[in-house]
């Protein structure tokens, strides 16, 4: 689905926070680092396309995703929304179209909606901020409707309830019709269903993807969770220590992975029923390393079962293994 | 379907006070409180009825430290004036002169912390910088600094919104001395709501930041602003009192604190007048333990964590 009419386009997007070094540093000229939170990101997601992007916890999926929804500023590179540089605009006035048609589902319902707010103020509110209606009519209708779509019925019975009268699953689907109220081109899903019950789940994902199947509403699913990633996703974007290893289709990433991360992530994937497919590589060791320190070339060397050489020295460029499907490896060729 | 909905609205909102007055109402220490409060208010609002106009040395009917009795319920002072008569009228300057200052505490340190706190850097830098010399400011030494230069402005015989300039400056000093309080309290937690998931929603939501201070840190802001509000009043009494107690207050518009500065000159303690240092001090402490049950009562109220779910 890489095709011109991209709706979002990073373009080594990346996030570098400067360490300040201590007084001791300083004197002693010890030179003060960054971490490097992202680094030099390339991504697309075209028109209605449900790109996942998967990782380890510490590996910047939720920066990118904050990065995306403009609530952190990248240090440099560029994010392109239908081909207007967004890269390090601020200003709310310059904002608020680009609000109007990216809107973002957080990890957390139980966070993520004040305490305070009746459903229907907080479903309400991006409509009343970016002054989408014009009287009370239009904003109950609009609001019954994105409640709706998020599958709470019927609408009218939960506008005056607070979050903490509604269920796990009912605040997610609050979370999620605030962010269909405004009917954006573009979703960013932080682990919408990572906080829920397996029962929810399902339900959940439904509603995601007849979004995308009513409204041709792009997303960018971040999740830990590679089998979830394949069950919703166009295609996947594997990311490790603030760097994009692996793209391609959903298909090929899981069952013709090229990086060894990836591997390793599909095989610490618990499945049901016999599988000849596993234990090609021995469960992956340690903790992803500090962004404050990151390795010297491959970054995913210290851990990977494969690394020689080369990779301890030099950084593999993304290289292309198939069609549309990306490795930045040295043995993927 | 709009006109169902639009009284819905309506009927909600009425339903929501109902529920609020019913669970505020459900403590103890609220009734209690309130219904001291609204004794003593009830007693400032209509002095003159009550227990007519304010004695003066002049217009005294009763002997000198009189013990209270049928003429006298408190007793009298020691130029021979009716102590419930000083009492009642105290009762109004007391009250308003905490209330007031209360007032101005609670908006200028509300608005001084929830800005430093949301917007940090400088902006928090320099405010509580600002904080930190209202904070050590002693009210005592910034009350007599002030006295004599707002008198030799205003004049002394001038009022200032109803009040005599020296009491008017009492006001102004336990205001200015009081909100730093209030603003280290709400940065604090501004600090820490500013962080929450809903705020970053708001702002995904298109929120300006005035309207993610206003409708999203605010209200949550509530019941520390309500329990500090009512630790500042309690706070505000004592320091009018003491200001009074030092000589500051006005003669001619007495306070608790005042009545109280007059009894101990008088040697009300050693001539085993009690009534005279009696009713104004328990009248503080009453007022006093009204505000800080309330206040109690309001932030239980307030955190719907801790409402009953039906």
């Amino acid at each position: 689905m890489l095709d011109a009419a991209d709706i979002l386009r990073l373009e080594s997007l990346q996030v570098h926070f400067p360490i300040q070094g201590g007084l001791f540093d300083r004197v002693l000229g010890r030179p003060a680092g960054a971490v490097r939170a992202v680094d030099r990101i390339d991504l697309n997601v075209g028109r209605g396309e449900i790109v996942a992007l998967v990782g380890e916890s510490g590996s910047g999926k939720t920066t990118v995703g904050r990065l995306i929804t403009k609530l952190a500023q990248p240090t440099g590179g560029k994010l392109l929304f239908e081909g207007r540089d967004m890269t390090f605009v601020q200003d709310l006035s310059a904002l608020r179209p680009y609000r109007h048609r990216v809107q973002m589902i957080f990890q957390d319902a139980y966070q993520a909606l004040n305490p305070r707010h009746t459903v229907f103020d907080i479903v309400a509110e991006p409509l009343r901020s970016l002054r989408l209606v014009d009287n009370r009519t239009q904003l109950t209708d609009r609001v019954s409707e994105a409640l709706a779509s998020a599958g709470l019925n019927p609408p009218d019975d939960f506008f005056s309830r607070f979050p903490h009268e509604l269920s796990g699953g009912q605040r997610q689907r609050v979370v999620i019709a605030g962010a269909l109220a405004v009917k954006p081109e573009l979703i960013v899903a932080d682990e919408p269903v990572s906080m829920l019950d397996v029962s929810i789940r399902a339900q959940i994902l439904q509603v995601l993807v007849d979004l995308r199947d009513k409204h041709n509403v792009a997303l960018l699913f971040i999740t830990h969770d590679l089998p979830l990633a394949w069950l919703i996703a166009d295609r996947i974007a594997v990311l490790y220590l603030g760097k994009l290893v692996e793209i391609g289709s959903a298909d090929e990433i899981t069952f013709n992975p090229r990086h060894p991360y990836t591997v390793a992530l599909r095989n610490a994937t618990p499945q049901i029923g016999a599988n000849a497919g596993r234990a090609e590589l021995p469960a992956l060791q340690g903790e992803v390393p500090s962004a404050a320190r990151v390795p010297n070339g491959c970054r995913f060397h210290p851990r990977c079962p494969l690394a020689f050489d080369r990779c301890r020295q030099e950084e593999p460029p993304p290289i292309e293994v198939g069609p549309q499907h990306m490795s930045a490896c040295w043995l993927a060729k | 379907m709009s006109k169902s909905t639009i009284r819905y609205s309506g009927r909600t909102r009425a339903r929501a006070i109902k529920t609020f007055l019913g669970q505020f109402l459900g403590y103890g220490g609220a009734q209690l409180g309130l219904l001291c409060l609204v004794f003593f208010l009830v007693t400032a609002a209509m002095p003159n009825i009550l227990v007519g106009p304010l004695q003066t040395a002049i217009n005294a009917t009763g002997d000198f430290l009189a013990p209270p009795s049928g003429q006298h319920l408190l007793g009298t002072d020691e130029v021979g004036r009716d102590v419930l008569n000083l009492v009642v009228h105290g009762a109004r300057i007391s009250l308003t002169i905490a209330l007031l200052a209360t007032v101005i505490s609670l908006v200028v340190g509300t608005t001084v912390g929830m800005t430093a706190g949301y917007f940090g850097r400088w902006v928090d830098v320099w405010l509580m910088r600002l904080t930190d010399f209202f904070f050590v400011m002693p009210s005592f030494v910034l009350a007599l600094v002030i006295t004599p230069v707002v008198l030799e402005v205003m004049g002394r015989g001038r009022e200032i919104l109803g009040f005599r300039p020296s009491l008017f400056v009492i006001l102004v000093v336990i205001g200015m001395t009081s909100w730093a309080f209030v603003a280290r309290v709400v940065r604090s937690q501004t600090l820490s709501l500013k962080e929450r998931t809903f705020v970053d929603r708001a702002r995904v939501a298109g929120s300006s930041n005035f309207s993610i201070m206003v409708r999203h840190i605010l209200p949550n802001l509530v019941p520390q602003i309500a329990a500090n509000g009512a630790l500042v009043v309690a706070g505000a009494i004592y320091v009018e009192t003491s200001l009074s107690f030092l000589g500051l207050g006005d003669p001619l518009q007495p306070s608790w604190g005042t009545l109280l500065s007059l009894a101990q000159r008088a040697g009300a303690a050693s001539a085993g007048a009690w009534w005279y240092l009696g009713a104004p001090g328990v009248c503080v402490l009453t007022v006093s333990l009204s505000f800080v049950l309330i206040g109690n009562a309001l932030d239980d109220t307030f955190n719907p964590r801790r409402r009953v779910i039906p």
